[in-house]
């Protein structure tokens, strides 16, 4: 096993409550940090640990906490995207369930970098035993004086509130998050401005992952020079991937970033290879919105080097090559799978969740749908390929959020690289014989 | 080198320069015109939105270079970057966007109100989408239409989710009623919790229809349609706002109104008085005729009988009792030069100065006092100042209700900034201001003497400003200190603590503009508060500058000009004092004919001469005193004294019930001249259709019968009419018809034509501004009548309709409101056991009358607040003939009344209703 930090003691029995979590060390960060560090120190670290957004963007965390405007009188405000939606991703509903006060301290200690008074914690919506796990954990934290009037005696305060979001994908963009949180309709806001000049009630705030948060106590811990060498180049530390599809072994894997890709596949310690021994067709690598990959291109780079479970690995090669680390949602799936299927689904999803601010993505992931329900109809004809891929055009880059890009990327890859598959189901309808089958589980209607 | 601060971006590879806050589309707009980008989701007056996407442009960084499609309506341009309106993968977006939404549109267009002027249609028609390439699937084209509103009407099959109503309802109107519902595909406006427009909180502004580029929103006149003759644009006629309206003509009918973008007043807003309550401009119940009442019966005349009739009759009465028996009311609802030929005719033709206005029983305490205070009876400021205010200040004021447009402005900045509330009724500005000062009716003097207090105890006056711009502040402090606190907290209901706060963020603010309206005036200490709100300003130095000032909110539509004209006893046209031996050379030799220089009347000494004997002919243009002025049965006695009323009127009102001679005069949809508004901006009215045939022009019909009593005056006109009044008015100087433009001019005019936005800059009209001392007094109908009767009736207005209701209770607003109701604290209501909309007999000492009861938390305990928008009610038998001790205001807010469940006598409401509407 390599280096673990994040869910180094999940397996400690009573992990979850303060005590256990403090007789591992936790809540030293928060010590560390109040009692011998200025704010601007903290950052100071989080910038050196090179630690990127874990929420799918990857932007420099150290960086986007400087950017954030600091005029007086004006209250700033922490919050944390625990909307955790996209399809494939589970990595901050395990380590919040889990270890709830790894994000309940990188809260804190984030707030006072910040100099926030007050931090929220948005969580989804469905996610309501874990909104119960963290109510539990900030209720134990307040008691321990770490949270609340004066924290530890420092004079520093902090309310922390976690906030159950209602069931939209769209809210874990950050600023739809932060109109959630104001009570309103969950529509992404048009930037510039954006949150770290005005976000929250106007006010500049800082919306970090779940994730990422729970870091930075450890860089605190161990220096942001120690946590910068984990890892390899500009994709330093730790990073938790949630893999799922026809593996072996499913789950949650804390991995040092740099792992090669194959290794993490076929490897023992983590997916544990294939399932039923068969073979490698394509991986979704960083949850539904990134660029699916054909096994062979996920494994190697365009040059031909193996490809690492990195940030900039895993892009290179740009659109045509390559894909993303994303939330690191990793979908694995073997030579069976109907890539047409397997979109027409994801297509769905995003039908489901545009929010209908913007005309592209609004009747544009409609018409996505309803195309690809063609195709499993069997009604498709080659034309419809095209449509496809100029609707995805369309939509991809040219919304208020990037809700339209993540619904245009899995179409644009998977005609890409399995233009083949769709041909085929225009040409031999026959191999949707099972169509009807998957109506009925799903409940669904074909299109008339 | 100036040149290096100049910031140039790119369009189509040619530089133009960029502004400060330039997005990529306002520069593309000022270079290219307004319609070279397609937009739909954008509107003038509203923010950027960025969700239709059609407006797309590419921005690369260098000539040529890799471009990103960015939305141009709020992306900030940056310098040096290349902007590409038209690259073809611009053009296939753009295409594409308006083709994805015509799969849920109805192509029905040859049908639809907006055909030819759709944006979706023009937009749609430019991109040069041909057909639909998506594959028939579930829309939106079987929604249901919403016909349940008189005005406002919604198909949203035709929606295309621009989401400009809900932001019109928003950003302009502050309603919020108009919201998205649903996600993604299924995201659909809704109004209010998924109601009907009737049901809905809607207050029918109608801002919604104007913003939405198709019809899924219009209303019942089809504003958007282009099956019309003309636009002509005219000035509203309900309140002092002073809306500019584009009027839509067909076939010399008036068929809708929507509101200019390019209106300095109200950029694309009205509210529904303006935009729809037009219809009562051609109602049945029109007079066509002139009247002659014979017998005790009105018979047809024309106008030439009519015109002996009066002339015979009045120079009959001033041989016999000279022309002091005479008088004449002018009315703010009609022109300037109305008014002027108005006071010309009393002064100069019968030769009294008998002549007053409505104004005497809205704003003249504001007049007087803020002539005492400043010099000039006028708002110091503009409405577009709340852009560059901290705080504002309302007092005695509804402005959502009573001045619909800037209330919304008001509405707008409450929500954001801090608004100091000071109103016995918890009005729609109270719920969103920082503080309410609920007061109780008449202590408004106490209540600004507290604030003043704590203003100076705190030390927050701005000392330069009263040593350099002011005299009798000494004086005037050591007044306000030797106050007797406790008490002023008693007599007003007012916690200290709530006082001293509000008066600390008014005097701390950067800037402070304050507002007032009737619930200033019309007290017995009218003038004094006035001159208490002035003070306010002076010692915070809110004063000749952006942002600050006494703004009173003029109830109609040219109160200002009315006063300004000379409709007033005591002082001629132009506010020179009637009464100076030099001024009445003046104006004798400019009207070439001796002017009097008697002491004239205001109205309530008109009432109290007619019912003594002394007045024998009065002149009524436009106005329903019998149902508006207070003490109703005073009112009629007076009238019925007379041995001449004569009435020019739109409709049988009750006053003219009680005339002589009715003469049936044009609404300002048929007459030309100005208005001039609350701000002192002087407007165009332009006659949008020809006067109803038998009616005639106020202002012909002075001239008229000026010219019948033998008088030559030049035959109605407003361009030369307005020259003869530049010539005599001084801060007219300047104005001339063909000069005022679309958004008017706000006086003083200067002689080069200059206008002026805001007053006392250097220094006040009168030097310096005096610091005027006010002691609060108990009203004495409190006094006389307080012991007998408990409770203090406050009236008020309704969104709805207009002061007497003559005109908007014969339009469609009388379904949305239907009758007069009086707002009772639930406490109060239990106590008489009133349940709510029963019948409630509410007695003063003048008479009695049933109102429905309204239980409401809006007023305190002991406080009832109704209306007189509708005549079977007669609120006004319950009102007092107490008035300003200063300019004579009637006080309507302040009236001793005990109630009773009502007895069961009073006139079925529902068998009322339908008298009416017969």
């Amino acid at each position: 096993m390599s280096r673990q930090l994040l869910l180094e003691h999940i397996n400690t029995p009573g992990i979850r409550g303060i005590k256990a979590f403090r007789e591992k060390g936790g809540y030293s960060a928060l010590e560390k940090a109040l009692k011998t560090m200025k704010p601007d120190e903290v950052t100071e670290e989080v910038k050196k640990s090179g630690l990127r957004g874990r929420g799918g963007a990857g932007f420099p965390t150290g960086m986007k906490w400087s950017f954030l405007a600091k005029p007086d009188g004006v209250p700033r405000y922490l919050v944390c995207n625990a909307d955790e939606s996209e399809p494939g991703t589970f990595k901050d509903r395990y380590l919040m369930s889990h270890i709830p006060h790894s994000l309940v301290e990188g809260m804190i200690v984030s707030s006072y970098a910040l100099g926030a008074n007050t931090a929220y914690i948005y969580i989804r919506g469905e996610m309501l035993y874990v909104y119960h796990i963290l109510e539990e954990a900030i209720a134990e934290a307040y008691e321990a004086g770490f949270l609340g009037k004066n924290i530890l005696g420092t004079g520093y305060s902090l309310d922390l509130y976690v906030h159950p979001g209602g069931g939209a994908y769209i809210c874990g963009e950050e600023t739809a998050l932060l109109e959630s949180l104001e009570g309103k309709r969950g529509n992404p806001r048009i930037k510039p401005p954006f949150p770290a000049v005005k976000g929250l009630w106007q006010s500049p705030t800082v919306v970090n992952n779940v994730e990422t948060i729970a870091a930075v106590p450890h860089i605190i811990n161990m220096s942001g020079d120690e946590y910068a060498k984990i890892g390899i180049g500009k994709s330093t530390g730790t990073k938790l991937i949630s893999a799922c599809g026809h593996i072996n072994k499913p789950g949650v894997y804390e991995i040092e970033l740099g792992v090669p890709v194959e290794e993490f596949i076929y490897s023992d310690k983590y997916c544990g290879g294939i399932r039923n021994g068969k073979k490698l067709k394509a991986v979704v690598a960083g949850g539904s919105s990134v660029p699916i990959l054909p096994g062979e291109m996920i494994l190697k780079t365009p040059t031909g080097e193996p490809r690492l479970m990195s940030y900039e690995s895993l892009s290179e090669g740009g659109f045509a090559g390559g894909t993303m680390l994303g939330s690191g949602g990793f979908i694995v799936m073997d030579e069976d799978t109907s890539i047409v299927k397997n979109l027409w689904n994801f297509t769905r999803f995003y039908h489901h969740e545009s929010c209908g601010q913007c005309s592209p993505c609004r009747e544009g992931t409609g018409w996505m749908e309803k195309i690809l329900h063609k195709f499993m109809d069997g009604h498709a004809t080659l034309k419809d390929i095209d449509l496809l891929w100029d609707i995805q055009s369309k939509i991809e880059g040219k919304t208020i959020c990037p809700l339209g890009d993540a619904a245009a990327w899995p179409v644009a890859s998977a005609i890409r690289h399995f233009r083949s598959e769709f041909e085929d189901y225009v040409r031999n309808p026959e191999k949707i014989k099972d169509i009807k089958h998957y109506y009925r589980l799903n409940n669904l209607q074909p299109v008339s | 080198m100036e040149n290096t601060s100049i910031k140039v971006a790119y369009i189509n590879d040619q530089p133009y320069q960029i502004q400060d806050g330039d997005t990529i589309l306002k520069l593309v707009r000022r270079n290219f015109g307004h319609d070279f980008v397609p937009t739909l989701c954008d509107a003038p007056n509203l923010d950027p939105f960025g969700a239709c996407r059609v407006c797309s442009v590419d921005v690369a960084l260098v000539q040529g270079g890799p471009a990103k499609a960015q939305a141009s309506c709020h992306t900030p341009v940056m310098a040096n970057s290349y902007i590409y309106t038209d690259s073809t993968r611009i053009k296939r977006l753009r295409k594409n966007i308006i083709e994805l939404v015509l799969t849920d549109h109805p192509l029905d267009c040859l049908t639809c109100e907006v055909n030819n002027n759709c944006e979706l249609q023009t937009v749609a028609a430019k991109v040069g989408v041909r057909d639909v390439r998506y594959p028939e699937g579930k829309n939106h084209l079987d929604r249901k239409k919403d016909l349940s509103h008189p005005y406002m009407t919604s198909d949203l099959s035709k929606c295309i989710n621009c989401g400009r109503c809900v932001r019109a309802c928003d950003e302009v109107q502050g309603e919020f009623v108009l919201s998205m519902a649903g996600r993604g595909f299924d995201s659909h406006i809704i109004k209010s919790y998924n109601d009907s427009f009737f049901e809905s909180d809607c207050v029918s502004c109608g801002a919604c229809a104007q913003a939405c580029p198709t019809s899924a929103i219009s209303d019942v006149f089809e504003s958007k349609s282009i099956a019309v003759d003309k636009k002509v644009r005219t000035i509203c006629t309900y309140c002092g706002v002073g809306c500019n309206l584009e009027v839509a003509v067909a076939e010399n009918k008036v068929k809708s109104i929507q509101a200019p973008y390019d209106a300095d007043v109200n950029t694309g807003h009205t509210c529904l008085k303006g935009r729809f309550a037009f219809s009562f401009y051609n109602h049945p119940d029109r007079l066509k005729t002139p009247l002659i009442k014979r017998n005790g019966v009105f018979e047809p005349a024309t106008w030439d009988e009519a015109y002996d009739h009066i002339a015979n009759e009045l120079n009959r009465i001033k041989a016999t009792h000279g022309p002091d028996a005479i008088g004449g009311i002018s009315s703010a609802r009609c022109t300037n030069e109305e008014n002027y030929l108005m006071q010309k005719f009393i002064r100069a033709v019968i030769g009294t100065n008998n002549i007053d206005s409505c104004a005497r029983v809205c704003h003249s305490p504001t007049a007087l006092g803020m002539q005492r205070t400043f010099g000039t009876g006028a708002a110091t400021n503009s409405i577009i100042d709340l852009k560059y205010t901290d705080c504002i200040l309302v007092i005695g004021a509804n402005p959502t209700d009573a001045h619909p447009v800037t209330g919304a402005k008001l509405k707008q900045f409450a929500m954001k900034g801090t608004a100091i509330v000071i109103d016995p009724r918890r009005t729609e500005m109270a719920r969103y201001a920082k503080h309410h000062l609920q007061l109780k009716p008449g202590t408004n003097v106490a209540l600004l003497n507290m604030m003043l207090y704590y203003i100076i105890t705190e030390k927050l006056e701005d000392t330069s400003f009263i040593e350099s711009r002011t005299e009798g502040y000494q004086e005037f402090k050591n007044h306000i200190l030797s106050l007797d606190i406790a008490n002023l907290e008693k007599v007003t209901g007012v916690d200290r603590m709530q006082v001293k706060a509000a008066a600390i963020d008014y005097a701390s603010a950067r800037n402070a503009m304050s507002f007032h309206g009737l619930g200033v005036t019309e007290h017995s200490q009218g003038t004094y508060t006035v001159m208490l709100i002035a003070d306010l300003a002076m010692i915070t130095g809110n004063i000749g500058r952006r942002g600050v000032g006494v703004n009173p909110l003029r109830g109609q539509n040219n109160v200002q000009g009315a006063a300004d004209m000379g409709c007033q006893p005591h002082q001629g046209a132009g506010y020179l004092d009637s009464y100076d031996p030099e001024i009445n050379k003046m104006y004798s030799d400019f009207y070439k004919v001796k002017v009097p220089f008697s002491k004239g009347m205001k109205i309530p000494e008109m009432y109290d001469a007619s019912i003594a004997g002394k007045l024998k002919a009065l002149w009524l243009m436009g106005e329903d005193n019998v149902q508006t002025d207070p003490n109703t049965q005073h009112v009629m006695k007076a009238m019925s004294n007379l041995d001449l009323l004569v009435v020019q009127e739109l409709f049988m009102t009750e006053t003219a019930k009680m005339a002589h001679v009715i003469l049936p005069a044009s609404s300002f949809l048929e007459k030309s001249g100005t208005f001039t508004n609350g701000e002192r901006r002087i407007q165009k009215v332009q006659a949008v259709v020809p006067p109803i045939p038998g009616t005639k022009p106020d202002g012909q019909i002075m001239v008229e019968i000026m010219n019948k009593m033998g008088y030559a005056q030049a035959p109605y006109d407003p361009d030369t009419m307005l020259e003869e009044i530049s010539k005599i008015v001084p801060f007219f100087a300047g104005v001339k018809w063909s000069e005022l433009g679309d958004n008017g001019k706000q006086w003083p005019v200067l002689p080069d034509g200059s206008d002026t936005e805001i007053l006392h800059v250097e220094s006040f009209k009168r030097g310096k501004g005096k610091f005027q001392v006010a002691t609060w007094k108990e009203s004495e109908e409190i006094v006389n009548h307080g012991a007998e009767f408990p409770y203090i009736l406050t009236t008020n207005r309704e969104l709805e309709h207009y002061n007497c209701g003559a005109m908007t209770r014969r339009t469609g607003n009388v379904e949305i409101l239907t009758d007069d109701v009086l707002l009772i604290h639930p406490a109060d209501a239990a106590k008489h056991l009133i349940n709510d909309g029963e019948m409630v007999c509410v007695i003063s000492a003048r008479g009695k009358i049933d109102v429905k009861a309204k239980i409401s938390d809006q007023v305190k305990e002991g406080v009832l607040s109704s209306t007189f928008h509708f005549p079977d009610v007669r609120m006004n038998d319950l009102t007092s003939s107490v008035s300003d001790s200063e300019a004579m205001c009637p006080e309507y807010k302040v009236v001793a009344v005990n109630i009773r469940k009502s007895k069961g006598k009073y006139k079925n409401p529902e068998l009322a209703a339908t008298q009416n509407a017969v």
